[in-house]
């Protein structure tokens, strides 16, 4: 159900008899797409002293009233959106909705409280980086888009620009960005308007929406090796850019996806993990962005048959890409996306994430269930068509992290690119 | 009377069931127990068998066989061919997945209704003829995949053996839980089809397992259905004797340093706790979710926000009903703290807790935490077919999964407070300190 709510806001909610863990999520325009330059990662740290004290409480009182109530409120910033996550027993939500609504309405946006939070993204930005996946997606980005693009850098911002977000650029961010934005709740709740009109009846939108930018990619192929000495593993991750959710060749590329690496026996996996055991698990899948998607392929193999894994993760990319996937395969695909959806949304939680990412990509409300729909009728000829037309195996952006003294020389041997070695 | 935490928190009705929480049981010839719980809510079915086999039943040498064995489960049996088994769930439309735990090893899928016989039919053809689709290739296969696994989830992850490194710390030589699920690459690699075999035929049969139903079906069709299916299956052998699991607190702290290319200085520690099961763990769970969960709890307030000394926090338990539980703590330490003051700091959080006890406060919100994780495990027809597994095959009682709040309530003060002077003093601690290795 779609009602408007006081300061512009839009409200959906959704009634789900049973459902006793509410969830609602407040979607706003404040991403990290709109950070100002040079200071990568003031969205983050914005979302994350939402949740530290408000004008009415300190940030240890405003923890303490929510898991009092069993609640939990989380804010996270991606590209395109800020949102606010809460998860509450349904008969607390109303008054957990409105702490949801202060910690969006009146953060105290506190200096100490953010001077900690940045010294925390700084050290978390070590760990981070530490994690071999996590490490070969920050260089993926990196490769892959043209760096005046925000999303060449980490949404979460680098160690040279956190060190520049204070509490000036935080507040600014709040009052530049926080305006309209959509309230998404589900649960077994009747009155959900009411609580959601009450919470936020001071919203005001003050903020104007803004214009995303269009993508701008650098040209591939690529080929990065992070050098990380006496890995055991290789992380390979290779990204191919796409059109996005609001593409007509967007169910179809996913199917697509699906049959490359989105099951135990998809291509990759049957041959990299259930044929030679060179991986624990290969992932291909659509990665949806504003505006546009990414075909991301992943996974992680042993040192020693790195130049082999990625040569055989290749030649089935070139393969599907080439021939289009087979009509049983493509038919598997597409119940095994489509048949599964009433098991992956069975929580609240979830339907309300599915929701809030539509409107935090631009896209109608009606966007999941005509997705469902639109993956029901790709059939073989359709998926191969959608790949072929939309990736270029001979574009592929490729990073592996590893032992670059191990490894260069055999990955250098399939002459997919020059290699370009980052040091760790 | 003394005041139970149900009495003390100003908190109004926790102590909330499902609305309806009717089971149907059954336990068929072969001894195969069958539990089901009809929800209505969605066109969907929930498969979930426990065996009752673990890490903790492998013998020295074998490490990491009970996890190896549950790949080869997904490998074929008599009817199913290697690759068929994933084949037939994903067209399906099911979510399905297995995992290797100390004490049990589950299998689940949650599917459309209108499948539920092909779960039933996969997972009873793979209980009874497993061995007739055993390969070495296969078994070859599988132990460069979980070597894979090993290397990619701990190997080669920052401050990956840490729990494993604890465990073995933490637990003599040749105790059960001395050694983790995945088991050391040495022994994976020593492991035979013989091995594979005699375990199947050890601990792969009815007798030794429960089947959870939860869904949109008919109690005593499921029942039918369930018998047609698994009926013809014989009995085990009987399984092998376990050893002891229980060991008690420990007498001393141990400790180690650990020296690795991490990103920061890191406590790790393992407290040995009473088993499950008993209303000392329900105490000293309290205890721990008091000091330790969420971002209000006191070692939060005081080690992150006041004296920011660590960035990452974690400290909770692990239960274990056939030995000692667990507690795991996790401290990173903020970039130019010391590790010696955190502990330092650490400990007097403790000691303040074992000399003052629980706020009003602190109690209302642990008992809404129990709550909201009762109502989160049981949110779903997986979460909770899996929850029902457990309470049938560790304490042969499917309804304790709705009396989960009930058994929080019941403990008082004293009890908790007692609990945590007995299993979080400084000598019940396993310790290791990771320092950077430049």
């Amino acid at each position: 159900m779609r009602s408007e709510l006081p300061g512009g806001l839009i409200g959906l909610t959704c009634h789900l008899p049973g459902r006793e863990l509410a969830s609602a999520q407040l979607v706003l325009d404040a991403g990290a797409g709109r950070e100002p330059d040079g200071l990568a990662g003031t969205a983050t740290i914005v979302a994350r002293v939402l949740t530290e004290g408000t004008a009415q409480l300190n940030a240890t009182e405003f923890a303490n009233k929510l898991e009092s109530m069993g609640a939990t409120l989380s804010a996270v910033a991606d590209l395109s959106s800020l949102r606010l996550v809460l998860d509450a027993p349904v008969r607390r939500l109303p008054a957990a909705v409105e702490l949801l609504a202060e910690a969006a309405g009146s953060p105290a946006l506190d200096e100490g409280e953010i001077a900690r939070l940045r010294r925390e993204r700084l050290d978390e930005i070590r760990l981070e980086n530490a994690d071999a996946s996590h490490r070969a997606r920050v260089a993926l980005r990196a490769a892959l888009y043209d760096s005046a693009d925000r999303a060449s850098l980490p949404t979460a911002g680098t160690v040279e620009t956190v060190t520049g977000i204070d509490a000036a650029a935080v507040r600014s961010f709040y009052r530049d960005t926080f305006g309209t934005g959509t309230l998404v709740l589900a649960g077994d709740v009747t009155d959900a308007h009411t609580t959601l009109a009450k919470a936020f009846s001071g919203w005001q939108a003050a903020a104007e929406p803004s214009t995303p930018a269009e993508p701008r990619f650098t040209r591939g192929p690529r080929l990065v090796i992070v050098h990380r000495p006496d890995s055991v593993q290789t992380q390979l991750s290779i990204a191919h850019p796409a059109p996005g959710r609001d593409h007509g060749d967007w169910a179809a590329l996913n199917i697509a996806a699906y049959v490359m690496g989105g099951g135990l026996n998809s291509r990759l996996n049957a041959v990299l993990r259930e044929e030679k055991g060179y991986t624990y698990g290969f992932y291909a899948g659509m990665q949806s962005l504003r505006r546009h998607g990414l075909l991301i392929v992943e996974g992680a193999v042993h040192t020693e048959v790195t130049g082999p894994a990625l040569a055989d993760t290749i030649a089935e990319i070139r393969k599907l890409v080439t021939g289009g996937p087979t009509a049983e395969e493509t038919a598997s695909a597409v119940r095994a996306l489509a048949d599964a959806a009433p098991a992956r949304f069975e929580t609240a939680h979830r339907i309300v994430a599915e929701l809030a990412s539509a409107v935090a990509g631009g896209l109608p409300v009606e966007y999941p269930s005509s997705y469902l729909a639109a993956l029901r009728v790709v059939d073989a000829q359709r998926a191969g068509a959608a790949l072929a037309g939309q990736v270029d195996p001979d574009g592929l952006t490729v990073v592996a992290v590893g032992d670059a003294d191990r490894i260069r020389e055999p990955i250098e041997a399939l002459g997919l690119a020059d290699v370009e070695i980052v040091e760790d | 009377m003394p005041d139970t935490l149900s009495n003390i928190s100003s908190a109004e009705g926790t102590g909330q069931t499902l609305p309806d929480a009717t089971l149907h049981e059954h336990t068929l010839d072969n001894g195969l127990r069958v539990v089901v719980r009809e929800d209505h809510m969605a066109p969907l079915v929930a498969v979930n068998l426990w065996y009752s086999v673990g890490s903790r039943h492998e013998r020295p040498g074998r490490t990491g066989l009970a996890h190896l064995f549950e790949h080869l489960m997904f490998q074929g049996s008599a009817n199913v061919a290697e690759g068929e088994h994933a084949a037939l769930m994903q067209d399906a439309g099911a979510q399905f997945n297995a995992t290797t735990s100390f004490e049990r090893t589950n299998y689940f899928e949650t599917l459309p209704t209108s499948h539920f016989e092909l779960a039933l039919w996969l997972e009873a053809d793979r209980m009874g003829t497993l061995p007739s689709a055993l390969t070495q290739v296969n078994l070859d296969n599988q132990r460069d995949v979980v070597k894979n696994e090993r290397r990619q989830r701990y190997d080669n992850v920052p401050y990956g053996t840490a729990v494993e490194r604890l465990f073995a710390l933490a637990f003599p030589e040749g105790h059960p839980y001395a050694h983790t699920p995945i088991g050391s690459m040495a022994d994976l690699e020593a492991a035979t089809l013989d091995d594979c075999r005699d375990f199947f035929t050890a601990y792969y049969a009815p007798d030794n397992a429960v089947i959870s139903i939860v869904g949109d079906v008919d109690g005593a069709k499921a029942f039918a259905e369930v018998e047609r299916y698994f009926g013809h299956l014989g009995k085990g052998p009987g399984v092998p004797a376990a050893r002891n699991g229980h060991a008690g607190p420990l007498p001393e702290q141990l400790r180690r340093e650990v020296a690795e290319a991490v990103p920061a200085p890191a406590l790790f520690g393992l407290f040995r706790l009473p088993a499950d099961g008993t209303r000392e763990m329900e105490a000293i769970d309290l205890a721990i979710g008091i000091l330790g969960s969420g971002t209000s709890c006191r070692l939060y307030e005081r080690l992150v926000r006041q004296d920011q000394l660590v960035t990452e926090m974690w400290f909770g338990t692990d239960r274990f009903a056939s030995g000692d539980s667990v507690a795991l703590l996790q401290l990173v330490a903020a970039s130019g703290a010391d590790l010696a003051r955190i502990e330092e700091v650490f400990d007097a959080e403790l000691a303040a807790f074992v000399s003052g006890g629980p706020t009003a406060a602190e109690v209302e919100r642990v008992l809404a935490q129990t709550e909201r994780s009762f109502l989160n495990q049981t949110a779903t027809v997986t979460g909770l077919a899996d929850e029902i597994s457990m309470q049938t095959t560790l304490f042969g009682d499917p309804g304790r999964v709705f009396t989960t709040v009930e058994r929080v309530t019941s403990i008082t003060v004293e009890e908790v407070v007692a609990a945590a002077r007995t299993y979080l003093a400084p000598q019940n601690r396993a310790v290791l300190s990771y320092r950077p290795e430049s």
